[in-house]
């Protein structure tokens, strides 16, 4: 079974039971589905980082509040801000399926989720590649919402990667980004490699999520 | 005046604002705007650059001056607007120009929002918006008006209906298309063309997003579908990053050797986007000054669109799927009576999924609000589906809203030979571009020969020329008498028809099923009938397209005609097709029980078995002995974890199909089909996240529950206005986020005010038991089925 697949299956909340045949096919169904809808783009832009505080943050111009991204960041001497999405046409596709098929709906909607990570990843290893070249490693990305990261910094995030114009992508007065599949991150990058990063859902400090990953088996 | 040169000699914009700005240090993500007011001179000396590079037209600094983008304390959008128009007017003066007249152009941008239904941004609020920028435009004295890095078509029809409706400036229009010709939102050239040329702009073009290289190949899509004048406005390259910084690498020369090359192709005016200078600008008008502009050719495609596509009338017939539409259709009358949206928006994918290329729409009851139910239809309509609308309507004011809040340029049915109907219809016509239905028929009724019918043709397409709407955007309907009572009915509508599309050179449509009214075996006569007239010059045919007899005859006939390529959709329709087959496994196990099919989840099987045991058994029995039990087994394996909530959707949905056999049964039987106790659902405001929601009200359906769903984005005081209208006694509120949780809490509060006795149920991803408790809800729904469970134990004493 593929990583995409799998990570579908998470997102639908089996943790590690078996899953079913029927749900297999809708979201094989649903993969080949998005493949048509999916119109990937993404974008990112380098700024400078200085690091005030264990919780006080200097993103180019923007001051950021925030624990748990001083802790990701740690160390860093440039920020990558990096914004993707998966168009509008993903949202028609799962409002479209809605209303005929819920189940179909409910598999797709993670399913769209998955592909939308996987890109991400895909785009992060490329800015990793060409930032490899001046001697610079990424950290993992860290979404506005992650830990105390308040979501409203989506805003200035946002703008400072002129998302709306470059590939689509915009926000909703509460912070929701529109088109909904879409992420926006800030991704450190520093000197000096750090491994054993976590990264993504196991940062989060709700432990007994039943979407997390590597749960142990109850 | 501008207009006079348009078109006729090669006009110059400038070239890049916000690239030099940068380099003058504005930050990214600063407002470059607020740079007409902290550094003028700045600003003044690059519009005078640019005008001492040749450029005939500036734009002043206000691409992102609107209520919307721009919150600055310190100052007023209006003083903004005016001093940066008044900029490029000093800069004029300023300026070595040997006399040459220099235009202001008042520049707009987007947004930077999404609009409604994909988004928040309401279509009118857009429309504010630009409002209130072009004004001011105008009044501190820009000549024109020019939009430019649109990606969203929505939002481009907003802003052009500003402009044109508050100000007498001419309108100049680019988008921002993607190497494969598309929007951001995906739209395409002759989608985008459709709508700028129904919205009657001066000109339209591209710019931004690449450079000029890479733009000829759209310019050449646009030349093939517009008459318009072409603006090019390439950016100098592909963005790259080099050192962090944003950075575009093609020079001046090589700019100005590709911008000779687009000149040649058509465009007739040019200039540049970001990462253009006046170096660029200069060299640029240095190469094409001397090049004589292609003079404009009119296109004659007969197009409507949608937000993503155009469809063009003439190649082979296309189809206007009829079925949203109340006469003669029991439930959907019901549905249009209980504002059951979903069930019209179900009737559009279904015509969609069967081979409609586009979509009637007529909503007209005489007890229901027409105007703003056709506006709700389109809106939702345009919100699952791709195809071009054809608003059908009578009334005029039912017709102006559609056609204004409408997402592209849509079909019109219709205007008739009356000369009161084509006062009413042809002004929408001219506002918001169209392509509209025109009957043969005039104040002495529907004439009986051919003769008679061209005659009122001819007469409906020269009252329209009055109105500037040229023969392109006008479909003839000759209309079909049936064969019961009209004897000679199709012989005259074919000769009509073809008269019609030979002579006067115009497109045809017919409403193909009247052929048979009144005879048995309806079907055979239709489908025989559309083959007929699609061999007699039918573009396009309102038809079924659920239809399988009228389907055969269309793929047949284009296949015959050479008009399906290696019969292509023949074969993907009917290669293979065999007798329906019992399902896999319903052969296997045709022993299979009604409450199996539902815990697997098999939406066919459940259909078929429920159809089988409906010959024996009485409907109530059937709910009460199969389908609440396999509910109950599905919703209780859900609860300790062994189905999954795919698993139990499939088992929901399998259910809903026997459930709406028994409906249909017990409904025919004309017994009263239990009375169900409503509960409102709704996610709250500011929230556009509803699967959670749908996800609910599925099961609640099932368990036999009336749901009122208001939908996403609800404002408070409609989900209270619903409660005491409808005496609601449960309320289901979803939200996503924190951020949207407030408007929940606030929900509550007016709920608990106005309606004490009605109980609220939470969910959503961040919510827990603690918030609920905290925000007032009675009951905290930690999955869709405890929602259920907290809603039989409330209102069924389960």
């Amino acid at each position: 079974m593929d990583q995409m697949t799998k990570e579908a299956i998470r997102y639908l909340g089996y943790g590690k039971h078996a899953v079913d045949e029927k749900t297999l096919a809708l979201i094989s169904d649903s993969f080949r589905n998005l493949e048509d809808a999916a119109d990937k783009r993404s974008i990112y832009r380098i700024f400078d980082f200085q690091q005030i505080a264990d919780d006080r943050l200097k993103i180019g111009e923007t001051e950021v509040q925030s624990k748990s991204l001083g802790r990701n960041l740690r160390g860093c001497s440039g920020i990558v801000l990096f914004g993707a999405t998966l168009g509008t046409a993903v949202d028609r596709l799962i409002t479209r399926t809605s209303l005929t098929d819920m189940a179909a709906a409910v598999v797709l909607q993670a399913c769209a989720a998955a592909v939308l990570e996987e890109y991400c990843d895909e785009c992060q290893a490329e800015i990793g590649r060409i930032l490899g070249q001046e001697g610079l490693y990424l950290r993992p990305r860290f979404s506005p919402g992650y830990g105390d990261f308040d979501i409203c910094f989506q805003e200035p995030l946002m703008r400072m990667l002129d998302c709306a114009k470059t590939i689509g992508l915009t926000m909703t007065d509460s912070y929701m980004m529109t088109p909904t599949k879409s992420v926006t991150a800030v991704i450190g990058a520093s000197k000096t490699k750090e491994n054993c990063h976590t990264k993504g859902c196991e940062v989060c400090d709700k432990k007994d999520c039943i979407y997390r990953r590597n749960v142990p088996v109850t | 005046m501008i207009l006079d040169r348009l078109g006729k000699e090669l006009l110059f914009f400038d070239g890049g604002m916000g690239t030099l700005l940068q380099a003058e240090g504005l930050k990214p993500g600063e407002l470059p705007e607020t740079w007409n007011m902290t550094h003028p001179e700045t600003v003044i000396e690059i519009h005078r650059k640019y005008i001492e590079a040749g450029s005939d037209i500036v734009l002043a600094n206000t691409f992102g001056a609107n209520a919307l983008k721009f919150h600055d304390k310190s100052c007023s959008l209006k003083d903004i607007v005016t001093v940066a128009v008044g900029h490029v007017k000093e800069a004029a003066r300023r300026a070595e120009t040997n006399g040459r007249r220099i235009y202001t152009a008042l520049d707009i941008g987007p947004t930077g929002k999404l609009l409604k239904p994909m988004g928040d941004l309401d279509f009118e609020e857009a429309y504010q918006a630009f409002r209130e920028v072009v004004k001011y435009g105008e009044e501190a004295g820009a000549d024109l008006i020019h939009i430019e890095t649109m990606s969203d078509t929505y939002e481009l029809k907003a802003a052009v209906l500003a402009a044109k409706e508050n100000t007498d400036l001419p309108v100049f229009v680019t988008t921002i298309f993607d190497e494969r010709g598309k929007l951001l939102t995906g739209a395409d050239v002759p989608a985008v063309t459709a709508l700028l040329e129904g919205l009657r702009v001066d000109a339209m073009g591209i710019n931004c997003g690449l450079g000029p290289r890479q733009m000829l190949p759209i310019l050449e899509e646009i030349l093939k579908y517009s008459s318009l004048p072409i603006i090019v406005k390439p950016n100098a390259g592909l963005p790259k990053q080099v050192d962090g910084e944003t950075v575009y690498d093609v020079s001046p020369e090589e700019f100005a050797f590709v911008m000779q090359e687009i000149v040649r192709k058509g465009a007739a005016v040019i200039g540049g986007c970001c990462g253009t200078t006046p170096e660029h600008i200069h060299a640029m008008i240095k190469l094409c000054r001397g090049i004589k502009i292609k003079p404009l050719e009119p296109k004659e495609w007969t197009m409507v669109s949608s937000y993503g596509q155009a469809v063009c009338l003439g190649e082979g017939s296309k189809i206007i799927g009829e079925r949203i539409n109340p006469t003669g259709k029991k439930k959907f009358k019901q549905a249009l009576k209980e504002h059951d949206l979903d069930y019209i928006l179900r009737e559009g994918i279904t015509q969609q999924d069967k081979g409609a290329h586009i979509l009637d729409v007529n909503v007209g009851l005489p007890d229901i609000d027409e105007t703003a139910m056709m506006r709700e239809v389109v809106t939702e309509l345009q919100s699952v589906t791709n195809l071009p609308l054809q608003i059908d309507t009578v009334d005029v004011n039912a017709m102006e809203a559609a056609l204004r809040i409408y997402n592209g340029k849509a079909m019109v049915n219709s205007v008739s030979g009356k000369q009161e109907s084509m006062d009413a219809v042809f002004p929408l016509l001219q506002k918001y571009g169209g392509v509209v239905i025109g009957l043969t028929l005039d104040e002495k009724g529907i004439p009986e020969t051919a003769d008679g019918r061209v005659k009122i043709a001819e007469q409906i397409i020269a009252e329209a020329a009055k109105y500037g709407i040229q023969k392109k955007d006008i479909v003839i309907d000759v209309l079909c008498m049936t064969i019961s009572s009209e004897p000679d009915g199709a012989r005259v509508t074919l000769e009509a028809l073809k008269r019609v599309r030979e002579e006067l050179g115009v497109h045809t449509v017919l409403g193909v099923s009247n052929i048979s009214f009144g005879l048995p075996s309806r079907p055979v006569i239709n489908a025989a009938f559309y083959t007929m007239a699609m061999q007699n010059g039918l573009s396009a045919g309102i038809i079924n397209p659920s239809s399988e007899e009228m389907m055969k005859s269309y793929y047949a006939f284009h296949a015959l005609m050479n008009l399906d390529q290696n019969c292509e959709h023949y074969i993907a329709q009917y290669a293979g097709a065999a007798p329906a087959a019992p399902s896999a496994t319903g052969a296997a196990g045709s022993q299979m029980q009604l409450d199996t099919a539902i815990e697997k989840g098999l939406k066919e099987d459940a259909h078929r078995i429920t159809m089988e045991l409906a010959k024996t058994k009485a409907p109530l029995d059937i709910i009460n002995e199969y389908l609440i039990p396999a509910l109950d087994h599905v919703g209780k394996g859900f609860e300790t974890g062994t189905v999954f909530l795919p698993q139990l959707l499939m088992s929901a949905e399998a259910a809903k199909a026997a459930f709406s056999v028994l409906k249909d049964i017990l409904a025919a039987s004309g017994s009263e089909v239990e009375k169900k106790e409503k509960v409102v659902l709704a996610t709250v405001k500011g929230d556009i996240h509803d699967i959670g929601k749908n996800i609910v009200k599925v099961l609640l359906e099932n368990y036999s529950f009336e749901v009122v769903d208001l939908g996403k984005d609800v404002p408070p005081e409609l989900i209270v206005e619903t409660v005491l209208k409808e005496n609601i006694r449960l309320v289901g509120l979803s939200a996503l986020m924190t951020t949207t949780v407030v408007s929940m809490e606030e929900t509550i509060r007016q709920l608990k005010k106005q309606a004490p006795d009605c109980k609220v149920m939470v969910g959503g991803a961040v919510l827990n038991q603690e918030y609920a408790d905290m925000i007032g809800a009675d009951f905290y729904g930690k999955d869709a089925m405890q929602s259920v469970y907290y809603a039989q134990k409330l209102l069924q004493g389960k």
